[in-house]
């Protein structure tokens, strides 16, 4: 057997789905297209699926990875990549197989890039309102957490934060916390954003790598 | 393909998967390159819409026509339809993300009565007149199939055609018509009176309806030319009907998310309850090397790992075993479960339950549907307390320890006798447990018994019954409770006020139009849910237009009163249902078509069942 690390894409119509959802498409597509998973012994035999980094609901993943374990196989990696690719949705699309190197439990950080595209005013305005509102002191947003909705201070995690008007749109690049001990989801800058300045608008956020405590890329 | 406006909106609702389409096997064609848009509306929300066989077939089979590109519409849940209706983003197809209201058919499928105010509010959605009056145009089309189109007077106003019986051959006959006419710029009135003459399209504003002073039917006449009657269209070669080799597959958990294969159409029974059975006949097999195709192929084509053997009766399937024994030789290797959704009580033996049970085991279901010898002689239920108790416990030999009985209550002829009969025949299925020798240890067992209101229906033995009352409905389900002795009976019972607005419509005339619209006016959709249903709204709307309710569900009709269905021939004769019906009130039972031909007309279409030659019975 062999571990394999799937590299793809979540994108278009895929990023309205959940992980569950995912994951069961991603079961359905390595039975489809008949890649040898291995399977542990024992009276309730199950499959080694697991996913670096779940995604939320309606953010657009770049470059998201899963680990399978496969019985020993004669398939290449060009092979897999194309059997998946053949048995996925067009929104979910297969780029890379390899071996991995990182464990996801070693995730810390993750990078994203959102455009928001605000009603009622221009973009260079509201980027200077954001900038100033990332100025504050303290950004406190309401987090969901297992223990119920709790005040949490953002500021401390905008550090590596980035804001510039772009053909029109207010583009926000960012790198935050994630994984396992501490993650910050980028919609909590959206709620802040909306709580502080009063401005509404749409955010497209896709989130574009994954790094581990030293920020290196997650491998 | 949804657009930005589309996405901004699916951020403020729930599952907005139902929404973007992109799922694996769906097709997208270049809309230049088709002379016909086709929108396949599903009147309820796409996790009920995508588990129906009926829209997987036509969807696939229609997308095999070059010229046609048929995409999928679902009614969107009530915070949808609000971020819809205040962004001004008009019903849109799955696959295009394009408004429906420039198709050139808006087809929707009828599979149960209370769906119909979601047509209205979802043709609403898009922009288009309600009222087939109101629409000018060749296009769009809004046309319908699916049994409720058995009788679908009470949407007689709002469909400019009705495919009465099976589609595959029908709706491309039609759709090559409309194309013809659409090249030639031919007028709307002029393609209906030509489709009117295809075999088994109904145009219901080519029949006039004129009433008596007690408010029955006098007559329903048609005009320019259209037939007489309709008779439905069947597929008598079920190997060669079209079925399709793969089935988009969601993204999002749906209702029944497995690949299906329809192994026969039809039911060789008579339960004098049923419009199925006596809607779909005659009975209709497919060949075990065709079925046997149909699932490996639709299994290497969406990934699933489970296989539903599909049917009104799929354990009447005279090669159960001989089925069952060929998946078994790939779906082992290839980890895939198959199950029947459907078991009767009577031909459940060990032999098929282990082989049901060696690849995936559900909870067991069974229908006796009523509580007493006598009355399931009524219904024609041909079942014995005896069989069920055998079969149960041939269940609980092989482990199982819950089993779940339906019933009916309501039914013609019941007492209350026959209503504590339920709860007596699930303590009987109790007993059962406790007698058997090698009962699993340290196990109870639970059975649920759970009773529905009957429905009187269209082409059925019944058609003329009167449904109780809903305070009688209500006396019987307390009643039912009170008879139950045991926390190991566990009973529970429909929503009688659903059932009675499903008798009102089941056997509704166009009268009833006005009071739909009504209805959808004050704001009733989506009642097959029961948050959402509410009686009291209908009974307004009833209130609005002077209609009587009781007079569609509680009336007795008399043998010789004109039904506003009488127009619609499904083969089965009228004669033979007022014979069974006659036969019920009698209680005597009637063979099915296995051990003998009842001639119930069906024969006219020189198939199934009817032309077999039976093996001489003993
Ligand atoms: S004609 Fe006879 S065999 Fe055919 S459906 Fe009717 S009763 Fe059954």
């Amino acid at each position: 057997m062999k571990n394999v690390r799937i590299w793809f894409k979540k994108i278009g119509t895929a990023r309205f789905i959940s992980h569950l959802d995912l994951n069961r498409c991603m079961l359905r597509a390595i039975h489809k297209a008949k890649i040898p998973l291995w399977y542990t012994q024992g009276f309730n035999p199950h499959a080694f699926i697991t996913f670096a980094l779940p995604l939320s609901l309606g953010i657009a993943g770049e470059r998201e990875s899963m680990d399978i374990r496969l019985e020993d196989t004669e398939l290449t990696r060009e092979e897999l990549i194309s059997r998946l690719n053949a048995a996925l949705p067009d929104d979910i699309p297969v780029f890379d197989a390899t071996e991995p190197v990182m464990k996801p439990g070693e995730i810390a950080y993750a990078s994203f890039i959102m455009e928001l595209e605000t009603e009622n005013i221009c973009a260079e305005e509201a980027v200077s309102r954001i900038k100033g509102m990332l100025e504050q002191e303290n950004i406190i947003v309401p987090k969901h957490t297992k223990s119920g909705i709790v005040d949490l201070d953002i500021k401390p995690f905008l550090r590596k934060t980035e804001i510039a008007p772009k053909t029109g749109l207010i583009e926000i690049q960012t790198v935050l916390p994630a994984g396992s001990n501490m993650n910050v989801n980028p919609l909590l800058i959206c709620d802040a954003i909306k709580t502080y300045l009063k401005l509404d608008f749409y955010a497209d956020i896709k989130r574009t790598n994954l790094y581990n405590a030293d920020f290196q890329i997650f491998v | 393909m949804i657009t930005k406006k589309i996405e901004k909106m699916l951020a403020n609702v729930q599952k907005p998967g139902r929404y973007v389409g992109g799922e694996l096997n769906s097709i997208v064609k270049n809309p230049d390159q088709v002379d016909v848009r086709f929108a396949f509306c599903f009147p309820d929300v796409y996790e009920v819409g995508m588990s129906h066989l009926g829209m997987k077939i036509l969807y696939s089979q229609l997308n095999t026509l070059p010229y046609v590109w048929c995409e999928r519409v679902f009614a969107p849940w009530m915070d949808m339809e609000e971020q819809m209706r205040k962004n001004n983003v008009p019903l849109y197809a799955l696959e295009s993300g394009d408004s429906i209201a420039g198709f050139d058919f808006i087809a929707f499928t009828l599979q149960y009565e209370l769906s119909f105010t979601n047509v209205l509010n979802m043709l609403d959605l898009a922009g288009i007149p309600l009222k087939a009056s109101d629409r000018h145009g060749l296009s769009p089309l809004v046309v319908a199939g699916g049994p409720c189109t058995c009788n679908s007077e009470p949407l007689a106003d709002f469909f400019d055609l009705f495919f009465i019986g099976e589609g595959e051959e029908m709706d491309c006959e039609v759709i090559e018509l409309y194309r013809r006419y659409k090249k030639e710029n031919r007028s709307k009135e002029e393609f209906l009176i030509a489709a009117a003459q295809i075999p088994g399209v109904y145009v219901p504003s080519l029949y006039d309806v004129t009433y008596n002073d007690n408010g029955t039917i006098k007559a329903i006449l048609p005009k320019c030319g259209a037939p007489e009657k309709i008779r439905k269209r069947v597929m008598i070669d079920m190997d060669k009907s079209y079925f399709p080799d793969k089935f988009v597959v969601p993204y999002i958990g749906i209702v029944h998310d497995r690949a299906v294969a329809e192994v026969l159409r039809g039911c060789i029974r008579g339960c004098r309850f049923c419009q199925a059975g006596f809607l779909y006949r005659p009975f209709r097999e497919k060949s075990v090397a065709v079925i046997d195709k149909q699932c490996h192929d639709l299994c290497d084509n969406t990934g699933y790992d489970e296989i539903s053997l599909s049917s009104l009766s799929t354990s009447d399937y005279s090669r159960i075993n001989e089925l069952l024994n060929q998946l078994l030789t790939w779906t082992k290797e290839e980890k895939t479960g198959v199950s029947l959704p459907s078991l009767r009580v009577d031909n459940f033996s060990t032999e098929l339950m282990s082989k049901i049970k060696s690849v995936r085991r559900s909870g067991l279901t069974f229908a006796p549907e009523a509580g007493t010898q006598r009355l399931r002689d009524v219904i024609n239920k041909n079942v014995t307390e005896e069989e069920l108790l055998k079969t149960v416990k041939t269940a609980f030999k092989g482990g199982w320890t819950t089993i779940k009985l339906y019933f009916m209550i309501g039914l013609p002829t019941e007492t209350m006798d026959d209503v504590a009969g339920i709860a007596e025949l699930g303590q009987k299925v109790v007993d059962a447990f406790y007698e058997n020798p090698d009962k699993p240890k340290g196990k109870s067992v639970k059975v649920t018994v759970s009773a529905s209101s009957f429905v009187p229906k269209p082409f059925t033995p019944f058609q003329w019954e009167p449904q109780d009352t809903i305070e009688t409905l209500h006396r019987k389900q307390r009643h039912l409770v009170s008879s139950v002795r045991t926390r190991k009976v566990e009973p529970n019972y429909h929503d009688a006020d659903v059932s009675f607005l499903e008798a009102v419509f089941a056997r509704g005339d166009r009268r009833l139009c006005n009071v739909l619209l009504e209805a959808h006016k004050i704001g009733c959709k989506m009642d097959g849910w029961q948050d959402c249903f509410s009686l009291a709204k209908w009974l307004e709307a009833f209130r609005k237009c002077g209609i009587d309710p009781a007079f569609y569900a509680n009336r007795r009709r008399s043998f010789d009163e004109v039904l506003p269905w009488d127009h619609i021939d499904c083969g089965v004769k009228k004669s033979f249902l007022i014979e069974e019906c006659k036969r019920a009130y009698a209680n005597q039972t009637t063979p099915n078509c296995r051990e003998q031909c009842s001639s119930c007309g069906a024969a006219c279409f020189k198939g199934g069942i009817c032309v077999e030659k039976r093996p001489n019975l003993v």
